[in-house]
Parts: structure tokens; sequence; C-alpha cells
């Protein structure tokens, strides 16, 4: 129990003088910036003459976006990207730390998952993009050892996305293995001895013991990833180059593409909102389940 | 019963190992190819192993393109925006740990509310303030978006709450402000907690590569590593000398590996902690 000081005027002068930086930061960086975000969505904009002197087309930006078939395949394939990474981190994770914990060399094990979470995503795509090379990738090489015949993967627009999801999963295994790897050490081993007394097999001990205690890491790792996958841009930017736009483009890239390269800062602020609201959706999600799970942790 | 137990070890080895060797080959085959003669890169079928490691690749990437500017550039915005971030976020932190002002409660949900709005969402705003302050052709264009991070305010003050008042009790009762409070006393016992918010710091300042892409389509001679790299790749098909640019990529790894084998422990405990790969 911690009884609240009361505050004197020093200590409220020390305080205020410590997030001053923070302060000034935000009030730039971020409330003037997401306010300028929300008026611009509502103008048109080029960047070349002021703000002010934009002209208020009313939300005819967003009304516009959903009759733009390039922005509504960017959000099916964002959405397919999001889901299909994140629940296959997730599964393939979850597997991978099970069979590792107690294994020999655990350590050299986890580390040769871990590297691709410290690389450069664009490295990673320059040197996905080079396996996946259709003539003399080792991708396709490996698969015809295995009888798969040869695609384009990263430039037929049916293979494309799928191609990239993959990539991402095989990046971004690493550091959720870490966080199951720590919440499956929090499991008593006692459950698991008890279980082996009574007969059950390792099976049966995953789905009645380790897949319930372990939830809240599922739950954390599942909104994380899907908060991380709506943004996914670096990846997509190096290896969605020749394949068809719509079938790998990206909100992200939309937006990017929309405001950077066309300058219409109006249409792609008003996709920046729309993002926004995905994933404030999400996040507002987890905290739900959060509060449910009794994790308070962040208060 | 042994058996079965066997057969499952050897299931649990040989998926463990067919990942294992999934997540190993990229990595294999990029410092392979980056040492081969651009017939040997170009060879189909692929070859696995340079017939003569050609290790005057990693020259000659330095003299086909200004890769040390890049690096230059690189370490100058990841090194200065991890100052500014260490900096920001213990002063924030013990504010918020350690300290009782008005306003406490709301500005700190106010910080970490901050996290859930996506980069994308700040793009064109911060590109306009950037130009607005002049800061377009130098470094700050690239550092000051990234001052400050809520997620490290959050860190430290996880940290620094775990600190005993007792000693900054003590200190007041010798009669030290809170500067020489925040100086002699947080920030030495702070050290684990700023070294890890050190290590996500930098290495998710030289991965970064959304926001310098932008800057640098205006001002070029700030070009950072993945800036250029990616420029490179995606000039490819015109491009003589492909096999340089994997040399190229092998360099961009090369520091954030080198500081993530070093420093690993804190790297991973800032994971473990938040449950994020990055800033």
């Amino acid at each position: 129990m911690k009884i609240p000081m009361k505050s004197s005027r020093r200590e409220n002068l020390a305080a205020y003088v410590f997030l001053s930086p923070i302060l000034l930061f935000f009030a730039i960086f971020f409330a003037f910036a997401v306010g300028f975000s929300v008026w611009i969505s509502f103008r048109e904009w080029d960047m070349l003459i002021s703000p002010l002197d934009a002209v208020f087309v009313g939300p005819s930006n967003y009304v516009v976006l959903f009759s733009d078939p390039l922005f509504v395949s960017s959000l099916v394939n964002t959405v397919i990207y999001a889901f299909s990474t994140t629940i296959a981190v997730v599964i393939l994770s979850l597997l991978i730390a099970v069979a590792l914990n107690n294994l020999r060399y655990s350590a050299v094990w986890r580390f040769i998952y871990f590297a691709p979470v410290v690389t450069p995503a664009v490295a990673i795509g320059i040197i996905w993009s080079y396996l996946y090379n259709p003539s003399r990738g080792i991708v396709n090489e490996v698969l015809g050892w295995l009888g798969i015949p040869a695609h384009n993967w990263l430039t037929d627009p049916h293979y494309a996305l799928m191609a990239i999801i993959i990539v991402a999963v095989w990046a971004g295994m690493g550091a959720s293995i870490l966080i199951f790897t720590a919440g499956l050490r929090a499991i008593p081993q006692s459950y698991y001895e008890a279980a082996r007394i009574d007969g059950a097999t390792k099976v049966k001990m995953f789905f009645s013991i380790t897949l319930p205690l372990i939830k809240p890491t599922t739950l954390f790792l599942s909104v994380t990833g899907m908060i991380g996958a709506w943004q996914v841009f670096d990846l997509i930017y190096i290896m969605g180059t020749n394949a068809p736009a719509s079938s790998v483009q990206v909100i992200s890239l939309y937006i990017y593409k929309t405001a950077f390269v066309n300058l219409q800062m109006g249409s792609a602020s008003a996709a920046a909102m729309i993002l926004f609201a995905i994933v404030l959706v999400t996040t507002l999600f987890t905290l739900g389940i959060f509060r449910k799970g009794g994790i308070e942790s962040y208060e | 019963m042994n058996k079965k137990r066997k057969v499952t070890g050897m299931i649990k080895y040989v998926f463990v190992g067919l990942v294992g060797v999934a997540m190993i080959t990229p990595f294999y085959w990029l410092i392979s190819a980056s040492l081969m003669t651009l017939q040997e890169f170009l060879s189909v079928p692929p070859k696995w192993i340079p017939s003569d490691p050609q290790w005057h690749n990693y020259v000659e990437v330095f003299k086909h393109v200004p890769f040390l500017n890049y690096y230059f550039n690189s370490f100058v915005v990841a090194i200065l925006s991890t100052v500014m971030v260490l900096l920001t976020s213990a002063m924030g932190g013990y504010a918020f740990a350690k300290l009782n002002f008005i306003g406490k409660k709301l500005l700190f949900k106010f910080t970490l509310s901050t996290m859930m709005f996506p980069a994308f969402l700040f793009l064109i705003p911060n590109f306009y303030i950037i130009t607005k302050f002049g800061w377009t052709s130098n470094y700050l264009a690239l550092v000051m978006p990234f001052a400050v991070s809520a997620y490290g305010i959050f860190l430290l003050r996880q940290f620094i709450m775990g600190i005993p008042s007792d000693l900054i009790d003590a200190a007041k009762i010798d009669g030290a402000s809170q500067f020489a409070i925040f100086f002699r006393i947080i920030i030495p016992l702070t050290q684990p907690a700023l070294a890890t918010l050190a290590i996500l710091s930098f290495i998710g300042q030289w991965n970064n590569f959304l926001w310098p892409l932008i800057i640098t389509s205006f001002s070029p001679e700030l070009t950072t590593v993945p800036v250029g790299l990616s420029k490179l790749s995606l000039a490819f098909s015109t491009y003589t000398n492909q096999n340089l640019i994997l040399a190229g990529t092998v360099l961009e790894i090369a520091p954030v590996v080198a500081l993530f084998l070093y420093l690993q422990r804190y790297y991973i405990k800032g994971i473990v902690l938040t449950g994020f790969g990055g800033i």
C-alpha cells in the first residue's frame, strides 16, 4: 500500500522541468501533427502552397478512396497480410518454443532463430528477392529437389503476396519464440510431473496444460504482431516492385505513394486516418482482453 | 514407453533442425554470394560455394557507390537519436516514477496512448514541420522526429520505480537538489535499463527505412545505408555489379549483428520485458 505524498511546489516545478523536452516534443510532433493530419484529410493539398490555402473538400477524400480500386485492393492485401503473418508467426513460434524448451544447446538455437529480428528489413528484402529469383534463386532450386515446379514468386500476382508473407514469418518468429520461452518457464514443472504420473501423453499435456497457461502470452503476441503487421512497409517496398500493384500493395505503401510520389496530401492523410482507425480498434480490443485477463501492469 | 519418448525426441530435433536450416540458409547464401564473381553469381543453376572467394568485392563497393557516406550518415543518425532518446526517457521516467506533481496520471496515460498512433499518420505533418523549421537538409531532419520515445519513457519508469525511495529521501535530507539526485543517484543506478534502451534504439534507428527514404528523396546527401542499398537493389536490371550489392548488404547487417552479439542479454531483456522487437 502506497500512501500518496502531498506534492510540494518545488517538486511540481522539478517534475515539469524534467518533462519539458518531452512535452515540447509531444506538442509539436504529436498534438500538432495529429491535428494537421485531420485538417488536411478534409482538404486538397499538394504541399507546394501553404496548407492554409488548401481547398476544403469535405469528406470527399474518404469517399473517393473507397472508389479507388487500388485502395480497396491495398486494404484487402493488408488484411490478408496481417492475419496470415500473425497467425503463422504465433503458431510456429509456440511450437518451436515448446520444442526448444529443455533441448540441449537451446541458447544457440534461439540465436539462430533470432538473427533475422535484428537484421534490417531492407537487407532481408534484398536477400530474399535474390533467393526467389525464378532461374538462379535457391528457392526454386531447393523446391526442384523435392519435385515441386518452379514459380515466378515475386512477379506472379498469385504468389507474390504469399511469398512476402513467408519472408515476414521467417523474419518475425525470433522475437515471439523468445517471449514464449519466457512464458513457458513460468509454468510450474509440478503440473507436468502430476500429469506424467497420471499417464498423460505429451500431446495431451500440451493441450491441457501448456496451451491454457500460455494464453495471456499468445494473446499479447497476437495483438502486438497484428498492430505491427497493419503497418508493414519495408518488405513490400523492396520485394513487391515487380508484381502488379493490385496483388501486393498494402495501405502503408498506398499512403507513401499518394503523398510523396503523387503529392496528394489530402487523400494520403485520409488513408492514414483509416489505417489509424484500424490500429486503434486492434489496440482497444487488446486492452479489453488484457483487463479481462487481469494484466494490469501497465497502470 | 521409452521407445515412444525417443521417437518424440527425434521428431523434436528434426523439426527444430529443419526450421533452423531454413533460418540460416539465407544468411549463408548472402555471405557466399557476396564473395562470388559476377559470372558465378549469375550462373544457372545457382552455385552454393564461391570457387575462389572474391574478397575485393568488399573494397569495390566503396569505390562504386558512396558507401562510406551512407555508413557515416547512418552512424551519426543512430547515435544522435539514441543519445536523445536515452536522455529524454531517463528524465521522463524519473519524473513519472519518483516525483509527485499535478496531472501526473493524465500525462502518463497520454504518453502511453501516443504509442497507438501509427507512424504513417505523422509522415505528412512531420515533413511539413521539418521544412518549416528549415531542417530538411541536415541531420536534425532524421533525428528530431525520433528524439522522444514513449516506449523508452515507459521502460525507464518501470525500472526507476524499483529503485528504493529511501535513497532519494536520504539525499534530500543531505540537501541534494533534484538535479543532483537525477545525475548522481538515478542515472548510475539505471544503467542496465539504459543499456537495454540504447541497444534497442540504436538497432531501431540503424534499420529505420521509411522516414530516411522520404527525407533523402529531397536531400540525397543524407542517404543512410538502408536507403542507399534499396536504391541500388531496385535499380538492378541496369546495374552490372549485382554481386557488389550483396557485399553492401553484409556491411549493412554487420554492425547490428555485432552489437547484438556483444550486448545480447540487454537486448533480450528489453524484448522479454515489453514484448516488442523495436521501438
